[in-house]
């Protein structure tokens, strides 16, 4: 292409200073993108650290290896790639306790279609997922690298409540995806999620004094414990879901997300030990 | 010089057992090994070090700070290194995601400037051709270079590496005593290792703690003195050795009290150190 038209010494130097406007910026580039003779005049006014730093920024898109179907997951709903990759390391977010988790409430919801007791085996069964999924999600004996979690700058409680976070954002997808093959269609398919809250936000503030696995141990044992006292003193097998139990169960989620909030400290105390 | 590395005192029990006791160091720059039959204690005192856990009784400080301070426990731990002695890694990560998750822990937000000290280190520790393969897919030893290229990671001022060399071969070995030349000149680095080779190629000073107490603290040169006069060879087990064990050319190498007319040797650290811890020692290097 021949071309006698040249971008001159001021225009050239607006452009590498970022000081055009993007109609500008794109005419020059197109410009010079055909243009030797531009091109060698454009080349010592760009600063070397810039070009530099697009070199590396090149360099990087290019070598950065693909994400992980988690994180990409995880970086659609808009959850920042670092975190997302600190998510991606969550024992109860990988692939194998999803499936347990979907086989177990599924199961759940085909037992309300078979029996009477059915839907309150699912209602039980519900809220301790993630019990359960926040238990495995970080300690010793559970994450393979919490030692150097343990040892690095990042706060360990932090680290639990993104984790628990997410465990729990996906417990009550997939229980509520399950809950919609119950044999009901009233309010009772979603009796579960208040439940859910309470001893979700229980186990974390019971992480403060002693491990999260043992924490959530605790709170399934006394979760059924409770059910099945009631059903036995009531015979009413959905008696903890009314709304004496839902209103209970909302201040509980309240006060454990007090505790947390006010004695967040205590967990790091307790790692130390 | 003020210390980078100060314990007065340290104790630390495990219910009824007693783990470390009185245990009172100081160390700056350059390479620190601390040598211990297993169940020594070593571990615990890394640990404390790594600000993993407190110590029950006793004062600590690190790079100058409070480790029980938690503004002051974060500052240490954005500048400290740790190898575990049994370090996890998650096998379906490659291993530069993995130390890319460290780095994240270790708050380096920057992604562009995180991912180039990713590749740094694990360029050190010659991982760069395998960085993008899964975990589960590596030796034993590469594996072992991960967890060291996140110790590297933000070229600590304090590097607590628990048993690093296990599992590495000579070759990697060598490599990771020139690594830790390098990185010794500015930071204090502590090294619990079996390798008494290790001690001796690489340690400016040898701490070795046995029942939770420190027994020696000195230089290697002095700690392969200690055996001076009391290490001789003989063609069989000698009555006053306290250890003895047979060469590569069939004769016993003895410890202990040399009988007149010995035949004497040059001492090592080895010598050193397992007149030092007596037979629990010996047992630990068979």
């Amino acid at each position: 292409m021949t071309t006698t038209w040249h971008a001159d010494h001021d225009l050239l130097q607006a452009y590498v200073g970022g000081e055009l406007d993007d109609a500008q910026a794109y005419s020059v580039e197109a410009h010079v993108l055909a243009c030797d003779q531009c091109r060698r005049a454009m080349a010592p006014e760009v600063a070397r650290d810039r070009l530099e730093g697009i070199w590396q920024e090149t360099l990087d898109v290019l070598d950065r290896p693909r994400a992980r179907p988690l994180e990409r997951l995880l970086v659609r709903f808009r959850v920042k790639r670092s975190t997302a990759r600190l998510l991606s390391a969550t024992p109860s977010l990988q692939a194998s306790w999803l499936t347990a988790v979907v086989v177990a409430v599924g199961f759940g919801a085909l037992a309300s279609h078979r029996s009477d007791s059915g839907l309150a085996f699912f209602l039980v069964l519900a809220p301790l997922v993630p019990v359960i999924g926040v238990a495995a999600a970080y300690g010793p004996g559970i994450d393979p690298a919490h030692e150097l979690t343990v040892a690095a700058p990042i706060s360990g409680f932090r680290m639990l409540l993104l984790r628990s976070v997410a465990v729990l954002a996906a417990s009550v997808a997939v229980t509520g995806m399950a809950s919609l093959g119950l044999a009901v269609v009233d309010w009772t398919a979603a009796a579960w999620v208040l439940p859910a809250l309470a001893l979700t936000g229980a186990t974390l503030a019971l992480s403060l004094v002693m491990s999260p696995e043992r924490a959530g141990t605790c709170i399934t044992v006394a979760w059924l414990a409770v059910v099945l006292i009631g059903w036995s003193a009531t015979g009413d097998d959905l008696g903890a879901f009314r709304a004496g139990g839902q209103v209970t169960c909302a201040v509980v989620a309240a006060a454990t997300a007090a505790v947390l909030a006010r004695r967040h400290e205590l967990f790091e105390v307790r790692s130390q030990q | 010089m003020n210390p980078m590395v100060e314990t007065t005192g340290i104790e630390k029990r495990y219910g009824r057992t007693v783990a470390l006791q009185d245990v009172t160091l100081a160390m700056t720059e350059g390479v620190t090994g601390i040598l211990g039959p297993n169940g020594a204690g070593k571990t615990t005192f890394l640990r404390i070090l790594a600000t993993v856990m407190a110590p029950d009784n006793g004062g600590l400080r690190l790079l100058g700070m409070d480790p029980s301070t938690p503004e002051h426990r974060v500052d240490i731990r954005r500048r400290l290194g740790y190898f575990p002695q049994e370090p996890g890694l998650y096998p379906s990560f490659t291993g530069f995601e993995f130390v890319d998750y460290v780095a994240i822990l270790k708050e380096m937000v920057d992604r562009r400037t995180r991912h180039d000290e990713v590749r740094r280190v694990l360029g050190l520790v010659g991982l760069t051709e395998v960085a993008g393969k899964k975990i589960k897919t590596l030796s034993g030893g590469m594996k072992r270079r991960v967890v060291l290229a996140q110790a590297l990671l933000g070229d600590p001022d304090l590097l607590v590496l628990d048993e690093p060399t296990s599992g590495l071969d000579p070759e990697q070995r060598l490599r990771f005593r020139e690594l830790l030349s390098d990185v010794s000149g500015h930071a204090a680095v502590v090294l619990s290792t079996h390798q008494t080779e290790d001690v001796a190629a690489v340690c400016n000073r040898v701490v070795v703690i046995h029942h939770g107490a420190v027994h020696f603290d000195g230089s290697t040169q002095a700690l392969a003195e200690l055996a001076r006069g009391r290490v001789w060879l003989a063609d069989g087990r000698a009555a006053g050795a306290v250890l003895s064990w047979r060469t590569a050319d069939q004769r016993h190498r003895n410890i202990g009290d040399a009988p007149a007319g010995a035949e004497l040797v040059e001492p090592t650290i080895d010598d050193g150190y397992l007149l030092l811890v007596g037979e629990t020692g010996m047992k630990e290097a068979a």
